[in-house]
């Protein structure tokens, strides 16, 4: 098993904000900002020395809760200062962006790690279709054309137009290329039939998070399926799981601070109305099953415990799901004390990870 | 006019096209007339001629002739035509007896290489040129589409279960047109045409469907490399039969290209949302 | 007088690379594009030393000859591995950029510089049109807009929506803000009349590049009346001048390097026919009289001598322009000479810098 390092820069606001998303930026504390940016870079370097293979970070905005609105900067950051840690991109949204673009920033920062770049492409999640105003109804075509407008654009050798239906372009010619020839390890994001379908089709990995491992493992085996369909056979690696944990010392610690996380806010509350029109509006499913969208709700925590307890759990989501690669969101629960951030990644790092090499 | 399940009423493709013949080198040619402007002639791929709604929309902008080359539909079977360059001289001929001077050209798949021969010929008359899915460069033990009609469908076709059912091809005329097209196909890398395009200053536009299952779109870039006023178009999610599949984005790119030529990359497109 | 150095990652052309814009990507060599990104650092590191006040980037695509088609992305590479130099992003392509991003991305990037940004807003060199098929009629206008919603998404305490021409959002609520405030040193790039009442009306500054001293310091000027009008008056560090230079040790020796780069490529030739066509569509103007574009055509140099020549040739320059800010390109950006441009870049810290300090 690999593990990765989910990086969110961890703003910890010095006064209590507003819960509802978007937040408004007269909040925005200037000092606490800069300090959540060099957090990012001490815990990367941190975790790099316990042994995590790789750091990733993911694009949100309009939130003091990640404060990563384009992911492929606070990377390019990060790779000022990375050593040997491979960063992921989990992922631009590539839905509300130009595909064009993404293309070139994600070849432009593997050159600069250099070749240590993993990448996912996302759809995004529910609250992200206000930020550029995304029609709900389009979101899923058009990640679709433009996970393959990134593709072409990577590995097409002249320049060459595109005629889509969400996107046209008369020329594109990405200079710089990405470093890893024909292109970074690459993901489709999310447990839908579309996201699985496109992964097995182009021969990418899936990444898929939070849920429950049954739920996850409905999508890992529908992909599975679709890329024997397609002649070949995804490694674990191929399989990316994003999930929330909360260590403790012991099952009991770490039980007592789950209930506090219960009761912790969700990340992206929603004005109720917003949320009833977005529920309405944004299909979702997972293997081709209809599910209800998360939308400003408060995610699962999927690995609580002890060390011993955690090891247990992360062989049974490999043994259910074949997850070779999880990505991990580490809780704080009750406060934003850095201070357990790094005693829980330092506990993880000693007690777990030398155990889950070999699962 | 007819009406489909879901109660739609539509035109069927190519009802404004007018039927005509000409004579050239002895053979007796069908071609299909519709729209004013300036001329755009069509040659038709390895299956024959089919009016798609990318005629129509063409006949909006351009006097488009769609020829039936000889061999193929209801004409004889053509053991004349020795290779390709032969067929494409005779289609310029054909295109001369119908007094045409200078013409805008496209040929679908089979067609791109005849219309390429026939640039290759008289470069002087023509005044662009669109390759639609061209098999002039195909990989290396490539196959032309066959088997029944559903295997058919689902090579040339990117979602062959929306398109309206189509009539069902007689198997004597696709026995001889298979004939035809396997002799005059070359070979899948010609060397000899390969060898002359980068003498070939046409501007030129070459087409290819993401999703195509007859040419993989990855041969499009070779003919940017070998030819020397070349542009490359992806249309996304279509097929080999692009102006089937996704026949507006089809036809705007290539009216622009008839228009503009190279300067087609510029893009015109009104931006204002509100005045 | 402050000095910039206009870095562009130098990606090592073979020489058998076809000229023609947009370049063809099949022809990129990743091992050199890492190398461009490397040097990149070292140079900026160099320079630092030196004493140079800023390092510049642009924002160009589809080209080997200016390796920074997202410059947010370099613009936090660099600052991640320089401690105390400016990064001037001059500048974003606002016209066929989302004009929220941009926002977001520079927020960012000031806050990862620790407040060391200096922001330019672009309108695009003509070959920049065909990137993401602009369309020449409204680069003007989509440029002025963008730049206006680029600042009130800095400056606005509450969430808002925006009811452009050209733009349309229903949510801007950026997260982060920039750090320096209320606003980076920031700057309308352009000698147009639009660009001069935009920079005075908002009171920024501008930014002027290549043409020859005479004709920027028309644009110099009317921005000059224009803040006037507007009430206020331009500090001359409020004025930037992008300008080719070629140093050498004596007259002689740059006349020599001169012929040479006479005969060099331009930076983006273009095809006849769209060249042409372009030519026909780009209206430009400086300071309201018209000018042609500068449509794939090779860029003057306007300082070149020895260091004696050259440091009277700034003089020259601030005493006709007023610019208090010189963005030196220096031995042309497309050479793949980069041990030359080391040595000119030392001399002009030996012999030039302190000169013109008092300048």
């Amino acid at each position: 098993m690999k593990v990765s390092y989910f990086e969110t820069a961890r703003y910890r606001a010095p006064r209590q904000l507003p819960a509802q998303w978007p937040v408004p930026p007269a909040a925005y504390d200037r000092d606490a900002g800069t300090q959540s940016y060099h957090g990012m870079v001490e815990r990367m370097q941190f975790v790099e020395k316990l042994g995590f293979d790789w750091i990733s970070v993911s694009e949100h905005h309009y939130s003091p809760q990640r404060l990563t609105p384009n992911p492929v900067v606070s990377a390019a950051y990060l790779a000022g200062y990375a050593q040997n840690i491979k960063i992921a991109v989990l992922g631009p949204i590539v839905s509300q962006s130009n595909p064009v673009q993404v293309a070139e920033e994600l070849a432009m920062l593997d050159n600069m790690l250099p070749g240590r770049l993993v990448v996912g492409m996302l759809r995004g999640i529910t609250g992200e279709y206000l930020t550029y105003g995304l029609n709900p109804a389009e979101a899923r075509e058009r990640t679709s054309e433009a996970m393959e407008l990134v593709l072409k654009a990577w590995t097409e050798p002249q320049p060459f137009g595109w005629q889509g239906r969400h996107f046209r372009f008369r020329t594109v010619a990405v200079w710089p290329r990405p470093r890893q020839q024909p292109h970074p390890p690459t993901y489709a994001l999310g447990t839908s039939r579309e996201s699985c379908e496109f992964a097995a089709r182009h021969h990418l990995g899936l990444g898929v998070s939070y849920a429950p491992f049954g739920v996850i493992a409905k999508a890992t085996r529908f992909y599975r399926d679709a890329c024997a369909q397609c002649g070949w056979q995804p490694a674990p690696e191929h399989v990316i799981y994003r999930a929330n944990i909360l260590i403790g010392e012991t099952d009991a610690e770490a039980e007592a601070l789950l209930d506090e996380q219960r009761r912790a806010r969700q990340a992206f509350p929603l004005r109720a109305q917003v949320r009833d029109a977005l529920l309405e509006l944004d299909i979702r499913n997972v293997a081709g099953e209809a599910r209800t969208p998360n939308v400003g709700g408060v995610l699962p925590t999927n690995f609580v415990g002890s060390p011993d307890t955690i090891v247990e759990q992360i062989k049974c989501c490999r043994e259910q799901s074949g997850v070779g690669v999880i990505d991990l969101m580490f809780q704080i629960p009750g406060s934003a004390d850095l201070g357990f951030l790094m005693r829980s990644l330092e506990l993880f790092g000693t007690k777990v990870l030398p155990r889950i090499r070999d699962v | 006019m007819r009406v489909l399940q879901k109660g739609l009423i539509v035109t069927q493709a190519g009802d404004a096209f007018r039927e005509g013949h000409v004579d050239a080198d002895g053979f007796r040619i069908r071609y299909m007339e519709a729209g004013q402007g300036p001329p755009f002639v069509h040659l038709h791929g390895a299956g024959g001629l089919r009016l798609t709604r990318g005629h129509d929309l063409l006949s909006r902008q351009f006097r488009v002739i769609a020829f039936e080359m000889p061999g193929f539909g209801a004409s004889p079977e053509n053991d004349r035509s020795r290779d390709m360059p032969e067929l494409a001289a005779t289609m310029a001929t054909a295109t001369d007896a119908l007094g045409l001077d200078q013409f805008n050209l496209m040929g679908t798949s089979f067609g791109g290489k005849t219309a390429l021969w026939l640039a290759l010929l008289q470069p002087d008359r023509v005044q662009a040129l669109v390759l639609e899915a061209p098999a002039a460069i195909r990989p290396h033990g490539s196959r032309p589409p066959a088997g029944s009609p559903e295997e058919m469908a689902r090579r040339l076709f990117a979602h062959p279960e929306r398109l309206a059912p189509m009539p069902l091809p007689d198997p004597a005329v696709q026995a001889r047109q298979a004939r035809l097209t396997a002799r005059l196909r070359g070979p899948d890398r010609d060397a000899d045409l390969e060898g002359r395009l980068p003498g070939l200053v046409v501007p030129t536009l070459v087409l290819f469907g993401t999703v195509d299952r007859v040419i993989p779109p990855e041969m499009g870039h070779f003919y940017k490399e070998l030819m020397p006023n070349c542009h490359l178009v992806f249309v996304y999610d279509a097929g080999h039969a692009i102006s089937t599949d996704r026949p507006e984005a089809f036809v705007e790119v290539v009216a622009d290209f008839i228009e503009r030529r190279e300067a087609f990359v510029i893009s015109r497109t009104d931006t204002v949302i509100h005045p | 007088m402050q000095v910039s150095y206009f870095e562009t990652a130098r990606y090592r052309v073979p020489p058998a690379i076809p000229a023609e814009w947009p370049v063809p990507p099949g022809a990129y060599d990743p091992e050199t594009g890492a190398e461009a990104y490397q040097g990149m650092v070292d140079r900026v590191q160099f320079v630092e030393e030196l004493g140079f006040d800023w390092v510049s980037l642009s924002e160009h695509h589809y080209s080997p000859r200016i390796l920074t088609p997202n410059i947010a992305v370099s613009g936090s590479y660099i600052a991640a591995r320089s401690k105390r130099i400016k990064i001037a992003v001059l500048g974003p392509i606002v016209s066929q950029s989302n004009p929220v991003q941009v926002a977001e991305e520079m927020a960012m990037l000031d806050t990862l510089s620790n407040g060391r940004l200096v922001f330019g807003m672009l309108r695009g060199t003509t070959n920049e049109y065909l990137t993401f098929d602009l369309n020449p009629a409204e680069a003007r206008e989509r440029t002025t807009e963008g730049m206006e919603l680029i600042l009130k998404a800095w400056t606005e305490p509450q969430p808002f929506g925006w009811q452009g021409r050209h733009y349309q959002f229903r949510t801007v609520s950026v997260w982060p803000r920039p750090l320096q405030q209320p606003l980076p040193p920031t700057y309308s790039l352009g000698t147009s009349r639009e660009s001069c009442e935009f920079a005075a009306r908002h009171h920024i500054g501008l930014g002027v590049s290549f043409a020859p001293f005479e004709v920027v310091a028309k644009s110099t000027r009317y921005y000059r009346e224009q803040c006037r009008h507007y009430g206020w008056e331009p500090a001359a560090e409020q004025m930037i001048y992008r300008a080719n230079i070629l140093l050498a040790d004596t007259d002689e020796e740059a006349h020599e390097l001169l012929e040479q780069q006479r005969r060099g490529a331009a930076p983006f030739p273009m095809r006849a026919g769209v060249r042409e066509a372009l030519l026909k569509l780009d209206q430009r103007n400086v300071a309201g009289e018209a000018r042609s574009p500068n449509v794939g055509g090779v860029l003057p140099t306007s300082f070149y001598g020895g260091p004696d020549t050259v440091v009277a040739q700034i003089r020259r320059c601030r005493d006709e322009v007023g610019v208090g800010v010189l963005d030196l390109a220096f031995q042309n950006p497309g050479a793949p000479d980069t041990g030359r441009l080391m040595r000119s870049l030392e001399l002009f810290a030996e012999k030039v810098l302190p000169r013109i300090r008092e300048v």
